[in-house]
């Protein structure tokens, strides 16, 4: 039952990848979307913008204008650093991260130093780590707390400092492609968030059903009710669907205002400038090659690509490089300094890897079982259309 | 880590009861041959199908002598699940007259609506009501739900070998024992937490 | 007395697991072992498991791909598409499906059901039949994941299955199916009615009061859904404290 991967035959992303469709041509949809970028009035959309801020903005400066969810890093930089400029007050909040890096804690600085309020927002450790193992045994995801709390503390903010606009940095749908109703979604509501969250399923109800987690412990990763959003009028937008988005130009924006990137290419990936702040990360990327075959290198090959920073054959070869490595060590941490807090052993973590790899899409012996070199890692049954 | 010797005959979802033993901490090993039947510390009999075919099954492969050896003469536990259940009786009525083990008195016969809402075959989620103590529903809540998926069910003729009951066509036998024999027509392996229960205590006997 | 039972629903094509709209329209909604992780980790009442390209493709059902699903799921696991013979469900059953879903084979060739129940058992046969309702009010089975008419009728059909020997029947309506606007139940109505085999309901479940309708007004055994379960917060065992607040016997 050996199938073939089909990729995009302009950037390297596969079909496997979910919600992502290949047209006729064989093009995929999220370079559909950005081809889209050309016939976009941005001039109307940016006066859009402007309107939307002078709305929200605080009348006598007694509170602030807007929201701006940051992490730290390269987009959180430049969405900063462009509502400063549209003249506006903004309240960062950080969601905290599973396992903040060195890197990462000086680059949250670095936002602070730009001149905002800021508040970091923390949740008991004991109880994230049982969170992280139990979403990485369950749905193969180590990351999903962090994902929810993502999206979900920032709106406990608006709530609580009563400050109804949220500033997200892309729409993640837009560029990287899903399906065609959500890509000029600019608005989060609460369905959106089940819909396009990426919550894989869970809920934050499943976290009760395990040992040792009560209703008092989800405090953070409880979404607001629909009362209180409604009373503060809680709205999200997408800077992404009001400016033309790019990670890289917001990387260079940053480094020009003190964002620290890594010494070196970051692990699994091809560049040292993003997923700088938690060594967690690499788990997350690497479960992603696991299911659907493509990693971290895949995704900034392909956004190069699209702006024709990179060709395809170029990106080819730097995904068959880079991506999907088994991560022995991310950001300078061990698996097992990573894992360690889970109270996982790396043997425990290969067997989940392997419940989760779909093995329909990587190379395989006789009897069917996977094939992995001395490092671990995998093959795909083929790296491009033939 | 107790052995278990989970019967092979050709008809069962084995790889069910395998796993939830597995899960339940003893060392399952899916078997029709003599050696390990008689190495095993406790024996599952699994079923699903029909009860001709798979008496015919088992007496074929001898595992009807082996497993006497075992089960009567050493009383080693035995459970017997859904159609394993069944085969304890001395004969069942479906697709006509079968003799079967007869290692608990009774017959298997067709279930019967008591009222015209009422399906056949009895599918889902219904409850187990202890009709004695009986080390099998340790930890178990009386009356909780396990999962039945059959048409027929087992008359027992003595009332001692009825450890449990569910209310469903006029209400019928859930659960069989004699000793150190077990049947239970729903499947523990498929009952998710109860099921898992009820496991754990059959391999503790 | 015997709890009414909430299928939770996975569609599966080529890598990932799916979910349409009127049969159409398909997104991907992520890999098939993370849902069985999920759904097991719920303690769902059942799963069902459909592997929709396989008939209209003229492939097997995967094995293999079940194997592994079916060493993670601790409750009853129905497996269906592209079921064609004896072989194919004894097969199923031993890579660990509970039952097997048989289709638009089921359709082409009824006999199959009876070889089938007096092999396995009538209770690991479930008869499937996707329909859809015409112009004229009439409603009409399709097979081959909607796209082939078939001229049956779906209450004449579900007799003659129930008499052949199936166990239960899982009834799908293909219009309602991923709209999340309520369930068809004047369908599930005239098919409960027509048979004294258990009847599934599947297709337009979007609010839990859809649920209890379908349990009551549609007299159906069980409910499968999909949609409500992968695009909004709405969950399995929340869908049970409302139907036990409404007085239907659930399991807990």
């Amino acid at each position: 039952m050996e199938k073939h991967i089909h990729y995009c035959t302009r950037c390297v992303m596969p079909e496997t990848k979910p919600d992502l469709h290949l047209d006729q041509d064989g093009v995929c949809s999220a370079c559909r979307n950005f081809e889209n970028r050309q016939v976009i009035d941005w001039d109307a959309r940016e006066r859009e913008l402007m309107s939307i801020l002078d709305r929200y903005r605080s009348k006598d400066g007694s509170n602030y204008d807007c929201i701006i969810p940051v992490s730290g890093g390269k987009d959180s930089h430049a969405q900063v650093i462009k509502i400063l400029e549209l003249g506006m007050n903004p309240l960062c909040v950080t969601a905290s991260t599973d396992m903040l890096s060195e890197i990462g804690r000086q680059n949250i600085e670095n936002i602070k130093n730009l001149g905002v309020d800021y508040v970091e927002m923390s949740v008991n450790p004991a109880i994230r780590r049982k969170i992280n193992r139990l979403a990485l045994t369950q749905i193969g995801d180590i990351s999903w707390p962090e994902h929810v709390a993502i999206f979900t503390i920032p709106i406990h903010f608006a709530v609580k400092f009563n400050v109804p606009l949220i500033i997200w940095g892309e729409n993640s749908q837009n560029e990287y492609g899903g399906p065609a109703a959500a890509v000029s979604d600019q608005v989060l509501t609460r369905r959106w968030l089940e819909e396009f969250g990426g919550l894989l399923g869970l809920r934050v109800s499943d976290l009760l059903l395990e040992d040792g987690i009560e209703p008092k412990h989800l405090i953070q990763y409880t979404y607001p009710s629909d009362v209180d959003l409604q009373r503060v009028g809680v709205t999200g937008i997408f800077l992404g669907y009001f400016i033309p988005w790019d990670g890289y130009a917001n990387a260079l924006l940053a480094q020009a205002h003190g964002f620290t990137t890594y010494h070196k290419t970051v692990e699994g990936s091809v560049v040292n400038y993003e997923n700088l702040d938690n060594h967690q990360t690499g788990i997350h990327d690497y479960f992603k090659f696991l299911k659907f075959a493509f990693g971290r290198a895949t995704d900034i090959s392909c956004l190069h690509i699209r702006r024709d920073r990179l060709t395809r054959v170029q990106g080819i070869k730097l995904v068959k490089k880079h991506d999907g490595k088994f991560p022995w060590e991310y950001l300078g941490k061990s698996l097992e300094e990573i894992l360690a807090p889970l109270d996982m052993t790396v043997e425990e973590f290969i067997r989940i890897c392997d419940r989760f790899t779909n093995k329909k899409l990587f190379v395989r012996d006789a009897n069917g079982r996977l094939v992995k070199d001395k490092h671990g890692n995998l093959t795909r049954i083929n790296d491009d259309n033939s | 880590m107790k052995k278990v010797a989970i019967l092979e005959y050709g008809m069962g979802n084995v790889d069910s009861v395998f796993r939830a033993v597995e899960e339940c901490g003893a060392n399952p090993v899916i078997t029709c041959a003599e050696a390990e039947i008689k190495n095993a510390d406790c024996i599952i009999l699994p079923g699903v199908g029909a009860f001709g075919d798979a008496i015919q099954n088992i007496r074929q492969r001898r595992l009807d002598e082996m497993v006497a050896e075992r089960v009567l003469d050493r009383g080693i536990p035995f459970l017997g699940i859904c159609l394993g259940m069944q085969l304890l009786a001395d004969k069942s009525y479906e697709f006509g007259e079968h003799r079967g083990l007869g290692w608990i008195r009774g017959e298997v016969v067709r279930l019967q609506q008591d009222s015209p809402s009422v399906r056949i075959p009895h599918v889902g989620w219904n409850e187990v009501c202890p009709e004695v103590d009986s080390p099998l529903l340790q930890g178990i809540r009386p009356g909780k739900d396990l999962y039945f998926v059959h048409s027929y069910h087992f008359v027992c003729e003595r009332a001692e070998n009825r450890l449990a009951t569910t209310p469903y066509c006029g209400g019928f036998t859930s659960i069989v024992g004699e000793k150190n024999i077990f049947g239970v027509q729903f499947h523990p392996e498929k009952s998710q937490r109860a099921g898992f229960q009820l496991l754990r205590n059959f391999l503790a006997l | 007395m015997l709890k009414v039972r909430i299928m939770p629903t996975l569609l599966y094509r080529d890598f990932e697991l799916v979910k349409g709209v009127g049969f159409d329209s398909w997104r991907g909604v992520g890999s098939a072992m993370q849902a069985i992780r999920v759904y097991n980790m719920r303690e769902v009442d059942e799963l069902i498991f459909l592997d929709i390209t396989a008939t209209r493709e003229e492939r097997d059902p995967d094995f293999e791909l079940i194997d592994d699903l079916a060493d993670e799921c601790f409750m009853p696991l129905t497996v269906g598409g592209g079921v064609r013979s004896l072989d194919d469900v004894r097969r199923l059953l031993d890579v660990g499906a509970d039952k097997v879903a048989i289709n638009s084979e089921a359709v082409r060739n009824p006999e199959l059901i009876r070889e089938v129940a007096q092999r396995f058992g009538s209770q690991c046969v479930v008869v499937s039949i996707d329909v859809r309702k015409q112009a004229s009010g009439r409603y009409e089975i399709f097979t081959h994941s909607g796209h082939r008419a078939t001229g049956v009728d779906p209450v004449v059909f579900v007799k003659e299955a129930a008499r052949l020997g199936a166990g239960e029947i899982l009834l799908t309506s293909i219009e309602r199916d991923g709209a999340m606007e309520g369930y068809d139940l004047v369908l599930i109505q005239q098919v409960s009615e027509a048979v004294d085999i258990p009847v599934i309901a599947s297709g337009g479940a979007g609010i839990y009061e859809d649920l209890y309708k379908a349990l009551t007004i549609g007299n159906a055994a069980a409910v499968a859904a999909a949609s409500i379960f992968h695009f909004t917060e709405q969950t399995p065992l929340a869908a049970k404290d409302y139907l036990y607040s409404k007085g239907i016997p659930v399991r807990f």
